[in-house]
C-alpha cells in the first residue's frame, strides 16, 4: 500500500474486520453449527443455571412485592425514587448501544458493525425488557399500568401530558417495538438458513414458521434491504430521543442536582458509554467460548474501546460543567448539593463513581495497547458499568435526600428486596441472552457473507 | 524516493483568492473607519456591536480548527479536500487574539460585573455579584483566562500548520500519527476552553443566569459556522483549478450531511435548554428567556426556529441538494447569516428590553469580517490547496471512478 516508500504503519497495523481465509460456506457452517450441530456446551449449562437462579430470585422478589407493596423497598419520603429508577435508567441506557450499532452505524456505512450487531440488538431488547419492568413495579399497583395510556374510560382519568413520566411511556414502548421489529426483520434471512439446514423436524418447523416464507429471491432481498434501511432510519433518532426523555424525568423538576440543562446530551452519552461497555462484556467471553475470534476481531474491540473513550469524555465534561456551574451560579442550594455529593453521607459512592467512570477508564483507554488487550478491556467494561450504575444512584438518591429544607432531609438504605430485584433483573437479562445464543445465530450469517465479498473487492 | 504522483498538478490557489482578499480589505478598511468614527460618538453602542462581530467571526475561525482536528482523527476525503481552507481560517487565530484586546477597554460598558458594585441599583443583582466578583468574574481573571484560551488555540494551530506545511514537500515522513496525537487532546482542550470562553464572554453578560449546556451550544454553532464557511469557499474555488478537479460530489454530499447533523445538534441543544428552563420556571433562569421572548425579541427567536432549523433541515434532507455545491452554497451563506442572528439574539437582549438594532450591530461585524476575510484569503493563497505529500492526498488527486 506504500509504493512511494512512505510509512503507513498506523493504518496497516490495524487488525482486519474479518480474519482472512473465510468463504461463504465456512461462515455459514461456523455460525449455524453453534445452534444446530454442536452439543450444548457444559459452560452454557453452567451459565444458564446461574442466570436462571437469579431470574428465580427476581420472580420471588416481585411476587413478594405484589403481596406486600413497595414498602418492602428502602424508598421513603423524600427519597421516593430508589433502586427502581436507578435500575430503570441503567438498563435503558445499556440498550442504546445496540441500537447505535445496528442502526446508526448502518446508516454511516461502517462495515465493522456486521459481526456484532445481531447480539447487540438482542442485548437491547433484553435490556429494554429489564428496564421497562421497573417503573411498572415502582407504581405500586402494576396491574393498573394501562392507566398510563390515554384511553376514554368511565373514571375520567387522563394522563398528564406535561409530565415527562408520560413521555417515558411512549418513548420506551416505541423503543421496545422498533427494537423488536428491527431485530426480527434482520433475523429473517438467517432463520431461513437455519430452516434449510436443520435436520430435526421440530427445528425445521419452528425456524420455517419464523422465517415467514423467506426464499431469498431477488425481490425478497430488494424489499428486505428497503425495509431494513427504513427501520434503521426510524431507530436512529430513538437512540437520542429515548434517553433525552429519560433525562427530562429529572431536569423538568427544580431539585438541585436534577435541574441542569446539560442533562439531555450528557445522559445520551452516558447511555452509549454503559451500553458499549455491556457489548464488550458480552462479546469478549462469547468470542472466546465459541471460537469466534475470526469474526469479532481485535478491530471490533478496539473500535468499541474508542467509542467508550469518546463518550466517557463527554460524560466527564458533564461532571465538570455541573460542578463549575454550582459554584459559579452563587446558588446556596446548588453549591450544597455538590458539596453534599463530595463530602456528605454518600460521598464514598460519589468517589467510587468518579473512579469507575473517569479515573480508571479514561486514563487506561487512551493507550492503544490497552485498547487491544482483551483481558484489560473486559475488566474496564465491568468497571464502567459499575460506574454508570453508581452515577444514576448519585443522581437519584443524593439529589433527593437533601433538597431545600433540612427538616425534610432523609436517608435511603436499600433493603434486601432492592438488591434481590436488581440482581434478579440481571438474571432475567442473562437468561434471555443465554437462550438467544443457544437458539438463534448470534452473528448475522448473511451479513458476514456480504463482508467476505466486500473484503475481496477491497483487495482487488 | 520515487514519487507516487506521476502527474503532479499545480496545487496553488487560483489568483482569484488574491482579488477577493484585496476587495475584502477595502471593505474592511472603509467600514473600520466608519466604526471608529461611530465609536468615538457612541462608545457603548460600538462595544456591543464589537462583541457580536467578534463572536461571529471567532466561530468560523475556531470552528474550522475543530473540524480540522476532527478530520485528523477520522480521516476521509471530505476533510482532505477542505483541509487547507480550514487551515487558513484557523491561522487567523493570532488576528482574533489581537481583535480581542479592544474588548478589554469596553469591559464596564459590556459586563455588569466589571462595574463598581455601588453603581448597581438592583439589590438582588448586587447581592449576587458581591461574591462572584471577588472570586471568578474579576477583570484580572477575565484577562488571564483569555490569555490561556488564546495560548492554547494558537499553540494547536501552530503545530497543525507546521506539520501540514511539511507535507507540501517530498521526502517528509508520514505525519498522520502526529496529527492524531495532537488532535485527540486538542479536541478535548477545544471543548473545555470554548465552554469557559463562552461563559466569560457571553454568558456572563447576564451574571445571574446559568445554563450548563451553554458551552456545548456555542460549540455546535461554531462547528456549523465553519462547515458552512468551508462550503462557501469551496464553491468559489471550484470554478478554477485545482479545486475543480479535487471536489467530487461525494465530498460535497458529506459536507451537506455535516451541515444537516450540526443543524440538528444545534436545534437539539437549543430545544433542551429551552424546555428545561421553561418547565423549571425559576426566577434566576426564566428571566433570560423572558427578555428574549418579549419586547419584539421573540420574533427573532421564532425566526431562528424556522430559518435556523426547520427550513434548512427540510432542505438538507434532499440528496440531490446536498450533492450540488452550486445549490448547497446558498443555504451555507444563509446559515452563516443565521449564526450571526443567533449570536445577536444571545447578546443584544442583555442591553435592551425591546428589539433594537444599532448601526454598530451591522457596521462592526462587516468591518471585522472584511479584515478577517482579507487575512483568511492571504493565508489561503500562501499554501497549496492540498498537501500533496500526505498519503490521503492520492485519493483526492485520482480521477473519479464513477
Amino acid at each position: 500500500m506504500s509504493p512511494d516508500g512512505l510509512e503507513k504503519t498506523a493504518v496497516e497495523a490495524r487488525p482486519p474486520v474479518l480474519a482472512p481465509g473465510h468463504t461463504y460456506a465456512s461462515i455459514t457452517d461456523k455460525i449455524s453449527s453453534i445452534v444446530l450441530l454442536q452439543k450444548t456446551k457444559r459452560g452454557w449449562w453452567f451459565g444458564f443455571a446461574v442466570a436462571f437462579t437469579l431470574f428465580m430470585v427476581l420472580n420471588f422478589a416481585v411476587g413478594y412485592l405484589m403481596l406486600m407493596g413497595v414498602g418492602i423497598w428502602g424508598i421513603n419520603i423524600p427519597i421516593a425514587w430508589g433502586f427502581a429508577i436507578v435500575n430503570f435508567v441503567w438498563w435503558i441506557g445499556i440498550g442504546h448501544a445496540g441500537t447505535l450499532i445496528s442502526a446508526f452505524l448502518l446508516l454511516m456505512r461502517q462495515a465493522w458493525r456486521q459481526s456484532i450487531n445481531r447480539f447487540a440488538e438482542a442485548m437491547t431488547l433484553f435490556a429494554v425488557a429489564s428496564a421497562g419492568m421497573f417503573p411498572l413495579l415502582h407504581m405500586g399497583r402494576p396491574w393498573l399500568f394501562y392507566w398510563l395510556m390515554p384511553y376514554p374510560d368511565t373514571m375520567g382519568t387522563w394522563p398528564q401530558f406535561r409530565s415527562p413520566l408520560v413521555w417515558d411511556v411512549f418513548a420506551v414502548s416505541t423503543y421496545g417495538t422498533i427494537s423488536l421489529l428491527f431485530w426480527f426483520v434482520g433475523l429473517l434471512p438467517d432463520l431461513a438458513t437455519l430452516r434449510d439446514r436443520a435436520s430435526n423436524r421440530l427445528a425445521q418447523i419452528t425456524y420455517g414458521f419464523l422465517a415467514m416464507g423467506w426464499r431469498g429471491s431477488a425481490r425478497h432481498w430488494q424489499r428486505y434491504e428497503m425495509a431494513y434501511l427504513l427501520l434503521a432510519g426510524l431507530a436512529t433518532p430513538l437512540v437520542v430521543s429515548v434517553h433525552t426523555v429519560v433525562s427530562f424525568d429529572f431536569t423538568i423538576a427544580v431539585v438541585p442536582g436534577w435541574h441542569s440543562t446539560i442533562f439531555p446530551p450528557y445522559f445520551v452519552a452516558g447511555a452509549i458509554y454503559s451500553g458499549f461497555a455491556m457489548v464488550l462484556t458480552l462479546a469478549i467471553p462469547l468470542r472466546q467460548f465459541y471460537g469466534l475470534e475470526d469474526f469479532i476481531t481485535l478491530r471490533h474491540l478496539e473500535n468499541m474501546a474508542k467509542i467508550l473513550l469518546a463518550t466517557g469524555l463527554i460524560v466527564a465534561y458533564g461532571y465538570v460543567m455541573e460542578t463549575f456551574m454550582a459554584f459559579y451560579s452563587g446558588s446556596t442550594y446548588d453549591r450544597s448539593m455538590i458539596m453534599n455529593r463530595m463530602t456528605g453521607p454518600y460521598a464514598p459512592v460519589y468517589w467510587l463513581l468518579i473512579t469507575g467512570n473517569i479515573a480508571i477508564p479514561l486514563t487506561a483507554l487512551w493507550s492503544a495497547k490497552i485498547r487491544r488487550n482483551v483481558a484489560a478491556l473486559f475488566v474496564i467494561s465491568l468497571i464502567v458499568q459499575m460506574g454508570m450504575w453508581l452515577e444514576r444512584f448519585v443522581i437519584v438518591v443524593t439529589s433527593l435526600h437533601r433538597d431545600f429544607m433540612p427538616s425534610a432531609w432523609g436517608m435511603y438504605y436499600p433493603t434486601i428486596w432492592d438488591w434481590a430485584t436488581f440482581a434478579g433483573s440481571i438474571g432475567l437479562f442473562l437468561t434471555l441472552f443465554f437462550l438467544f445464543i443457544r437458539f438463534l445465530p448470534m452473528i448475522s450469517i448473511f451479513e458476514m457473507r456480504g463482508l467476505v465479498h466486500q473484503v475481496k473487492e477491497e483487495k482487488a | 524516493m520515487s514519487t507516487a504522483h506521476v502527474h503532479n498538478p499545480d496545487l496553488t490557489a487560483p489568483t482569484v483568492v488574491k482579488t477577493i482578499g484585496q476587495r475584502s480589505l477595502v471593505v474592511g478598511v472603509i467600514f473600520s473607519v466608519i466604526a471608529v468614527v461611530g465609536a468615538s460618538a457612541q462608545p457603548t453602542v460600538f462595544f456591543r456591536g464589537y462583541l457580536l462581530g467578534f463572536m461571529a467571526w471567532m466561530g468560523v475561525a475556531l470552528g474550522s480548527m475543530a473540524v480540522l482536528m476532527l478530520r485528523h482523527m477520522t480521516g476521509g476525503g471530505w476533510g482532505m479536500v477542505i483541509r487547507r481552507i480550514m487551515g487558513a481560517a484557523m491561522r487567523t487565530l493570532p488576528f482574533m487574539a489581537l481583535l480581542f484586546v479592544p474588548i478589554l477597554f469596553g469591559l464596564p460598558r459590556l459586563y455588569v460585573w466589571a462595574r463598581p458594585l455601588e453603581s448597581i441599583t438592583d439589590k438582588h443583582l448586587r447581592e449576587h455579584l458581591q461574591e462572584i466578583t471577588k472570586s471568578y468574574l474579576t477583570v484580572n481573571g477575565f484577562i488571564l483566562r483569555a490569555i490561556v484560551y488564546f495560548a492554547i488555540w494558537n499553540a494547536l494551530s501552530f503545530l497543525l500548520t507546521k506539520w501540514s506545511r511539511e507535507q507540501d514537500r517530498p521526502g517528509g515522513r508520514d505525519n498522520s500519527a502526529r496529527f492524531k496525537a495532537v488532535s485527540g487532546p486538542g479536541l478535548i482542550l477545544y471543548g473545555l476552553t470554548i465552554s469557559f470562553a463562552a461563559i466569560d464572554w457571553v454568558m456572563s453578560l447576564d451574571p445571574s443566569w446559568i445554563s450548563t449546556i451553554y458551552g456545548l451550544l456555542v460549540l455546535a454553532g461554531q462547528v456549523l459556522s465553519a462547515i458552512c464557511f468551508a462550503v462557501v469557499v469551496e464553491r468559489i474555488l471550484v470554478r478554477y483549478r485545482p479545486m475543480s478537479e479535487m471536489l467530487k460530489p461525494d465530498y460535497v454530499h458529506d459536507h451537506g450531511k455535516l451541515m444537516l447533523t450540526f443543524v440538528m445538534v444545534w436545534a437539539y441543544f437549543e430545544f433542551s435548554q429551552w424546555l428545561i428552563i421553561w418547565a423549571g420556571n425559576l426566577p434566576e433562569e426564566i428571566t433570560w428567556y423572558m427578555r428574549r421572548l418579549n419586547g419584539g425579541w421573540g420574533y427573532i427567536g421564532l425566526f431562528l426556529v424556522v430559518f435556523h432549523f426547520a427550513v434548512p433541515f427540510v432542505l438538507l434532507l434532499s440528496r440531490p441538494f446536498k450533492r450540488d455545491v452550486t445549490r448547497l452554497v446558498w443555504l451555507a451563506i444563509w446559515l452563516i447569516v443565521m449564526r450571526y442572528l443567533d449570536i445577536f439574539w444571545n447578546i443584544e437582549p442583555n442591553f435592551s428590553n425591546t428589539l433594537t438594532v444599532t448601526w454598530a450591530d451591522v457596521v462592526v461585524p462587516i468591518a471585522m469580517g472584511g479584515l478577517w476575510l482579507a487575512y483568511f484569503f492571504r493565508n489561503l493563497g500562501s499554501m497549496p490547496l492540498l498537501p500533496a505529500y500526505d498519503l490521503d492526498a492520492k485519493e483526492i488527486l485520482e480521477p473519479a471512478h464513477e
